[in-house]
């Protein structure tokens, strides 16, 4: 090991990691360029003030021979993963809250070092349970804990009955007022907590609703205005609906294409919102590249209309990262079974698609190869584009000094003629998460 | 003086690091005695950088017990600008190997008392044992550090007004803005580069030939301030063919003819043993060698005027300047040896000097001659 480094006399460890001889993933290009991580703070360190400043040299140094580094992947449509579903009642409640933890543990090990876990449509009585365990999780700062949560994603219930996909829609409702939200989803998971002195965000950190039912459109403000992103989705909207909702503060798209109406030459419908003038402000969007929901060309087009909107989602089930095989499931109202195949999870003894269980480092690699993006344009649909659509920008999705030293290291390998990625390593505040690969 | 004159750009810059690294390794710094390094910024020396940092991730050379002392620092730019040579060392250099920061001077040109700043360097190099070897780059002027043209050969640390010349070429980093270029900066003297133990320049590039034509050819000159180093005891200069554009054949001839004896010769152009090994003993004289004294100057008026006789107690004046010569057994040299075409050294162009010299001893039976000859330094 050419970098071993002796140093006297010893001076006092600072937590500090440099990664060397690696390519950083920064903006549309790949730059030679070392990073300094500090888990004593869990940022990425202006290296340059450190060394001239502080004085201070890494205690620890990694040559990555060549590898990528990337900002830890952002996950904005998870249900559930390795076993454990968000949108499930326990019997025990505070086993709720340690399978969580589990989950975040086996989660990082994937890639994604963020995620917003998401609930389908359930009974108010589901989310008043389980929406206090899945708010911001990220406090401790402390990259063992594993993935972090940056808030809860409801997907429903204020869902077009016509675009439920697999959500029961015996549950899903109107709002006509914001206590209609409120009393959904309980006042306490909706609202920041003013009581603190430092108001804490509420659990929820984005709402999909179809704009067209009820009074939803009239209440995107006041949703904007507590911190919430609202995210057209599962909706019949027609253009100028969507447009209207993105004119009220939509400012993103769940699963673009799926559970909404196709794009018609003469009505566009939620697609179109991507189409206005690049002056105008557009939605983000999510689009799930895993084989199955959406055609690779499709895929595409998403991308070549708005490229800086464009976000990878895998929209993956509790099944994702378990063996193929049939699993049950409820949808808040009966039992059913899940056939898992590969990535591919179908109702059983039906072609209904019930949402996926790829995991997101396979999403990027299929939209690598379907689309001739670049390595860091792949990478940026699952870091700073959705960094951006949270509103954390900076601080998550990014290699820039002063953001989250959230990092995965990537090398790149030939199957065929395709290229993938594949997650060598992956570091939560500024530490090399430890643990077993759990191969998915 | 010694010329080096290589190809390119690439064997010059490949020349002045593995010199920088074997002057290193024999030196043995420890941490009680380190190496001192003084270090330029520009492009000149960016190719020897590259090669420092290729051979210390080998692992061939350690700078944990280097110091360094950097020449020159804008005033006015925050230390973390882009164009900051604060910048520019740790892009560079220090963030790729491993040097403590504890180590690294850099003058900073945002101290709140600039002339302080100027006066508290000076004493750190000098509480540092003096400089071992000043690396430099020169400007197309021949300025040495930003001891821009007419400044005093004399100068120590101190602020320095750029050049227009420096201002228009600097603009270039600086979005085509005149304005935002800055007009100051602090820099070490002149004498601060001539008081190192030893000073080597890397000059490349047609551009700079006319300065080194300057350097070489012509007097010391406050015009061209690296002239200045025709008056201490150990220079170097390392170069590429492009900046020989403007020397005479004669001196590009001479110098590579003195390079190609020596090294035929296995006597590298060295330093004296003490300079090149430090060993710990800075004040010691070279061993062995043993010089007759001279008991009255060879020249009486006017004295021969050296960097140790402006100011006599300086680092670079702490050995003999006299040379040392090897201590192998010489030959004679002839011309014929140094030219490329071997033809040439087969035939004899002179009479058999041996041969005669034979005939004259058997018949007055006189000892044997010890030829001497000389080898150029």
């Amino acid at each position: 090991m050419p970098f071993a480094e002796s140093r006297s006399p010893t001076p006092p460890r600072n937590g500090i990691t440099k990664l060397t001889n690696c390519r950083l993933v920064r903006g549309n290009s790949l730059v030679w360029d070392d990073v300094w991580v500090s888990s004593a703070t869990g940022k990425i360190l202006r290296s340059q003030a450190a060394f001239y400043d502080e004085l201070i040299l890494p205690d620890e140094m990694f040559d990555l021979g060549g590898r990528i580094v990337s900002p830890g992947f952002i996950e904005c449509q998870l249900n559930g993963a390795f076993g454990f579903n968000f949108s499930t009642v326990l019997d025990d409640m505070s086993q709720y809250g340690k399978k969580v933890r589990d989950l975040n543990k086996k989660l990082v090990q994937t890639g994604v070092t963020s995620y917003i876990p998401t609930v389908t449509s359930q009974t108010s009585q589901l989310y008043h349970k389980v929406l206090p365990y899945l708010g911001p999780s990220g406090q401790s700062r402390n990259g063992q804990e594993g993935a972090e949560s940056l808030g809860a994603h409801v997907e429903g219930p204020f869902l077009n009955p016509g675009k439920n996909g697999v959500h029961n829609p015996k549950v899903l409702r109107k709002a006509q007022t914001f206590s209609d939200l409120e009393d959904m989803y309980g006042a306490a998971n909706i609202n920041p907590n003013p009581a603190s002195p430092d108001p804490s965000p509420a659990p929820i950190k984005m709402i999909t609703a179809a704009p067209e039912l009820g009074q939803m459109t009239a209440l995107i403000p006041d949703i904007r205005s507590r911190g919430i992103i609202y995210s057209i989705g599962h909706s019949e909207a027609t253009y100028e609906e969507a447009s209207a909702a993105v004119a009220a503060g939509a400012t993103m798209i769940t699963h673009l294409f799926n559970a909404m109406r196709p794009l018609h030459h003469r009505n566009p419908g939620i697609f179109g919102v991507l189409g206005i003038a690049e002056s105008l402000p557009r939605p983000f969007f999510g689009v799930i590249a895993d084989g199955i929901h959406l055609h690779a060309t499709t895929i595409k087009i998403a991308w070549n209309a708005h490229p800086d909107g464009f976000i990878l989602v895998t929209d993956a089930m509790h099944m994702a990262g378990l063996p193929d095989g049939t699993y049950p499931w409820t949808n808040g109202e009966g039992e059913f079974f899940i056939t898992k195949k590969g990535a591919v999870l179908l109702l059983e003894g039906s072609e209904t698609i019930a949402g996926s269980s790829s995991i997101l480092i396979d999403c990027v690699n299929n939209f690598l190869n379907w689309s001739g993006a670049t390595i860091p344009q792949a990478l940026k649909a699952v870091t700073s584009t959705p960094a951006a659509m949270l509103g954390v920008q900076g601080v998550k999705g990014s290699l820039d000094a002063g953001a989250d030293a959230d990092l995965v290291v990537l090398s790149e390998e030939s199957v065929g003629d395709r290229t993938n990625l594949v997650v060598d390593e992956v570091w939560k505040f500024g530490a090399k998460v430890e643990a077993g690969w759990i191969r998915v | 003086m010694r010329l080096i004159i290589r190809d390119d750009a690439e064997a010059s810059s490949s020349y002045v690091a593995n010199y920088i690294i074997n002057r290193i390794k024999n030196f043995a710094p420890t941490p009680a005695h380190p190496f001192v390094l003084g270090l330029p910024t520009g492009s000149s020396p960016l190719g020897v950088y590259r090669i420092l940092v290729e051979r210390y991730k080998a692992g061939e050379i350690s700078f944990e017990n280097v110091i360094t002392f950097n020449m020159d620092e804008y005033i006015g730019i925050p230390r973390d600008h882009p164009e900051s040579y604060h910048s520019f060392m740790y892009k560079h250099f220090f963030s790729h190997v491993n040097i403590h920061p504890n180590h690294v001077h850099i003058l900073n040109g945002n101290a709140p008392n600039l002339e302080a700043e100027c006066v508290a360097y000076e004493a750190k190099i000098k509480a540092s044992g003096g400089i071992d070897l000043f690396l430099a780059g020169i400007g197309e002027d021949g300025h040495i550090a930003f001891n821009e043209p007419g400044s005093s050969l004399a100068s120590r640390t101190r602020i320095k007004t750029l050049a227009y010349d420096t201002i228009l070429a600097n603009s270039r980093f600086f979005d085509n803005d005149l304005a935002q270029v800055p007009k100051m900066a602090l820099t070490v003297g002149v004498q601060t580069v001539l008081e190192a133990r030893e000073v080597v320049v890397i000059i490349l590039g047609a551009r700079k030939a006319l300065a080194l034509q300057r350097c070489i050819e012509q007097g010391v000159n406050h015009m061209w301030t690296l002239s200045s180093l025709q008056l201490h005891p150990h220079p170097m200069i390392v170069c590429d063919e492009d900046a020989t554009l403007e020397l005479q054949v004669k001196t590009v001839k001479y110098f590579k003819s003195i390079e190609k004896v020596a090294s035929e010769q296995g006597f590298e152009q060295i330093l004296p043993s003490a300079v090149r090994t430090g060993s710990g003993n800075r004040a010691a004289a070279p061993a062995v060698v043993t010089v007759d004294e001279v008991q009255s100057p060879t020249i009486l008026s006017p004295q021969p005027t050296t960097s140790r006789l402006l100011r006599p107690t300086t680092p670079a004046a702490e050995y003999p300047v006299r040379s040392v010569s090897p201590d192998f057994e010489l030959v004679p040299d002839r011309m014929a040896s140094r030219l490329p075409d071997p033809s040439f050294a087969a035939r004899r162009l002179t009479p058999n000097p041996e041969e005669r010299e034979e005939r004259e001893r058997e018949r007055h039976q006189v000892p044997r001659t010890v030829w001497v000859g000389a080898v150029g330094v």
